[in-house]
C-alpha cells in the first residue's frame, strides 16, 4: 500500500513542481550551525511536518522558507520562487498560521479574516464575502463581529487559521499552531484543518514538537536531529493514521528519533 | 445547631451595590467645588473686594462676560484647535519617521528633546522677535510647545509595537502602505488620544500666556485688560471659564475615544 502511495505522489510531483523546495541549505548564527545540509522537498498538496525538539532549527526552517532569512548555502524555492528574492511575489501564494493567533485587536473576527485579502486588493466587498465564508468553514460564522478579546483561545486559533486560508494559498506554513491549545481543542482544530487542507488540496509544512500533530496530521513526518538535519522520514496514508497499534509503534519510533527524552505529547 | 458569632448582626443587610468609579469621581467633584466656593465666601468677607471678590461678585462677573465676550472665547477655542491639530499632523508625521526610519531616528529625536527643553517663555518671546502676525505668533508658540509630546508618544507607540503583527502582517507580503494603514495607524490611536488628553490643559494655559503676550483679542487678552482695570472678578470668572472649558474638552476628547476605541476591553485594577 506504501508503494502504491508512493507511486500516487511520484505522478503528482511530475505534474507539479516541487511547491517547497531545500536543497543543500546550510545556516549558522555566529558560528553555530543550525541547518545543516538541508534537503526537503513538499510536493502540491501533500502535508509535511518538521518534527523536532527545541532547538532543532525548526523555526530557522519556518524562516527560510517564509523569506525572512536567507541560507547562508544551499537554496530555497517557494511555489518555485526564491522567497527572500521575490518577497512580494509570493503575495498570495503563501500563508502562516502562528503559534499564537496574532490577531489584530482593533478588528473583529471578520475584519481579521479579510486582512490578507485586502492586501491582495481585493474589493471591500469580495474581502467580507469570503472572510464570512470562512468564518462558515472553521464554525465561527456566529462570532464574526466579535473583537479578539470576546473569543476564547481556541476560537481566536481558528479565526487566525481561517485568515490564513481566505487568501486561498497555494502553500500553508503552520508553525506550532496547535501546540499552545488545551488537549481537546487543539484535536478538534487539527481534524478541522486536516479536512480543509485535503478538500482546498493545500501543500502544508507544519513545524511542531508534538508527535500528536505530526501522527494526525501529516502525510510525511520529518524528524529533524539538532543541527536541522533529518534524522528520520516517515510516511502515513489517512488509513493508518487510524490505526492506533501503527500509531503508537510510530510514536514510539520518533520519539527514539527525538532523542529518547519526554516530549509534550497530546494523550487524547 | 448553628452558632452565631456574638460579633455578626442577627439579620444580614442585602449587600449594597458597588458605587461606581465615574459616581465617586462626581461626587468627589461636587465636593470640592463646594469647599471651594464656601472658602471664596468666608475669605470675602475678611479682606477687600480686589483681593478676594466673593462668589455672588464672579457670578455677576461671569455673567457679563458670558453675552459680551463670547466671541474671545470663540477665537481662543479657534487657535487651540488649529494649533493643537497641526501639532497632532506634525507631531504624528514626526513620530512616524522617528519609528521607521533608523538613520533619522537619532537627529530627529535629539531636534525634539532639545525642544522640550526651551522654556514656553522663550518661545513666546522670540515668536514677538519672529512673526508681526498675531496670529501667526500664537500658532507658532503652541506648535513648537505641543509637537514634542506627539513626536515622542507617538515614536514610543511604534516601539511597542508588538514583534509578533509585524511578522504576522509581513507573512501576506504586505507593501509599506498596507502595514501602515493596517498596523501602523490603528496601533498608534490610543497614543494620539493619550497625547490629546494629556497636552490639552496645557495647551489652553499656553493659548492663554500666548494671547496675553501676543495678541488682542482671545481670554488671553481680555484677562489682561480685566487685570489692568484693576476687576479681579472678571479674571476670577476667566479662570471659571478655562477650567470649565479644559473640562468639556476632556469629556469631548474622551467620548471621541471611547467610540474610536470600542474595540479595547474594560480593564480594572484590584
Amino acid at each position: 500500500m506504501i508503494q502504491d502511495i508512493a507511486m500516487i505522489k511520484s505522478a503528482a510531483q511530475a505534474a507539479h513542481p516541487p511547491s517547497v523546495r531545500l536543497h543543500q541549505v546550510y545556516k549558522a548564527f555566529g558560528g553555530k550551525t543550525v541547518v545543516d545540509d538541508l534537503s526537503i522537498d513538499v510536493a502540491h498538496g501533500e502535508i509535511v511536518a518538521l518534527l523536532g525538539r527545541t532547538g532543532a532549527g525548526k523555526s530557522t526552517v519556518l524562516n527560510l522558507v517564509l523569506g525572512t532569512l536567507t541560507p547562508d548555502s544551499g537554496t530555497v524555492r517557494v511555489a518555485g520562487l526564491d522567497p527572500n528574492a521575490n518577497f512580494l511575489g509570493l503575495r498570495g501564494k503563501l500563508a502562516v498560521s502562528f503559534q499564537t493567533d496574532r490577531l489584530l485587536p482593533w478588528r473583529t473576527a471578520v475584519e481579521n479574516v479579510e486582512l490578507g485579502l485586502l492586501i491582495l486588493g481585493r474589493s471591500k466587498e469580495e474581502a467580507r464575502a469570503t472572510a464570512l465564508s470562512w468564518l462558515e468553514r472553521v464554525k465561527l460564522g456566529d462570532a464574526a463581529d466579535k473583537y479578539a478579546h470576546e473569543l476564547s483561545g481556541g476560537m481566536r486559533q481558528r479565526v487566525s487559521l481561517a485568515r490564513a486560508l481566505a487568501v486561498d494559498p497555494e502553500i500553508v506554513l503552520l508553525d506550532e499552531s496547535f501546540s499552545q491549545l488545551d488537549h481537546v481543542t487543539s484535536r478538534a482544530l487539527r481534524a478541522d484543518f486536516h479536512r480543509i487542507a485535503r478538500e482546498f488540496s493545500k501543500t502544508c509544512l507544519l513545524v511542531t514538537h508534538r508527535i500528536e500533530d505530526a501522527l494526525d496530521m501529516a502525510d510525511r513526518v520529518l524528524v529533524l536531529g539538532a543541527p536541522a538535519r533529518i534524522q528520520l522520514e516517515l510516511t502515513l496514508t489517512d488509513g493508518q493514521r487510524r490505526d492506533e497499534q501503527l500509531r503508537a509503534r510510530l510514536h514510539d519510533e520518533i520519539a527514539a528519533a527525538l532523542g529518547g527524552e519526554e516530549h509534550p505529547t497530546d494523550p487524547g | 445547631m448553628t452558632s452565631t458569632h456574638p460579633s455578626m448582626p442577627r439579620a444580614i443587610a442585602p449587600p449594597r451595590a458597588p458605587m461606581t468609579e465615574r459616581r465617586r469621581e462626581t461626587i468627589a467633584t461636587v465636593v470640592v467645588v463646594t469647599g471651594l466656593v464656601i472658602l471664596m465666601e468666608v475669605l470675602s468677607r475678611f479682606v477687600p473686594d480686589y483681593v478676594m471678590p466673593s462668589p455672588g461678585t464672579v457670578l455677576k462677573a461671569a455673567r457679563e462676560i458670558f453675552f459680551s465676550d463670547t466671541s474671545h472665547v470663540f477665537i481662543t477655542l479657534a487657535r487651540l484647535t488649529a494649533a493643537v491639530a497641526a501639532s497632532m499632523l506634525l507631531g504624528l508625521m514626526l513620530g512616524l519617521v522617528m519609528g521607521m526610519k533608523p538613520k533619522l531616528r537619532p537627529y530627529l529625536r535629539s531636534l525634539v528633546v532639545i525642544d522640550t527643553g526651551i522654556p514656553a517663555l522663550s518661545w513666546m518671546l522670540i515668536a514677538v522677535f519672529w512673526f508681526r502676525d498675531p496670529e501667526v505668533r500664537i500658532f507658532f508658540i503652541l506648535c513648537v510647545i505641543i509637537i514634542p509630546f506627539y513626536a515622542l508618544n507617538i515614536y514610543d507607540g511604534i516601539r511597542a509595537l508588538p514583534k509578533e503583527l509585524i511578522d504576522m502582517i509581513e507573512s501576506f507580503r504586505p507593501s509599506r502602505w498596507h502595514v501602515m494603514r493596517y498596523l501602523i495607524i490603528p496601533h498608534i490611536v490610543p497614543y494620539v488620544f493619550l497625547t490629546t488628553k494629556s497636552v490639552i490643559g496645557y495647551a489652553i494655559r499656553m493659548v492663554v500666556f500666548a494671547e496675553l503676550v501676543a495678541s488682542a483679542a482671545g481670554i488671553g487678552s481680555r484677562m489682561n485688560l480685566a487685570q489692568s482695570t484693576f476687576r479681579i472678578d472678571q479674571v476670577f470668572a476667566w479662570t471659571f471659564f478655562l477650567v470649565a472649558l479644559n473640562i468639556v474638552l476632556q469629556v469631548a476628547i474622551s467620548a471621541i475615544e471611547k467610540v474610536a476605541l470600542k474595540w479595547r476591553p474594560e480593564v480594572s485594577v484590584r
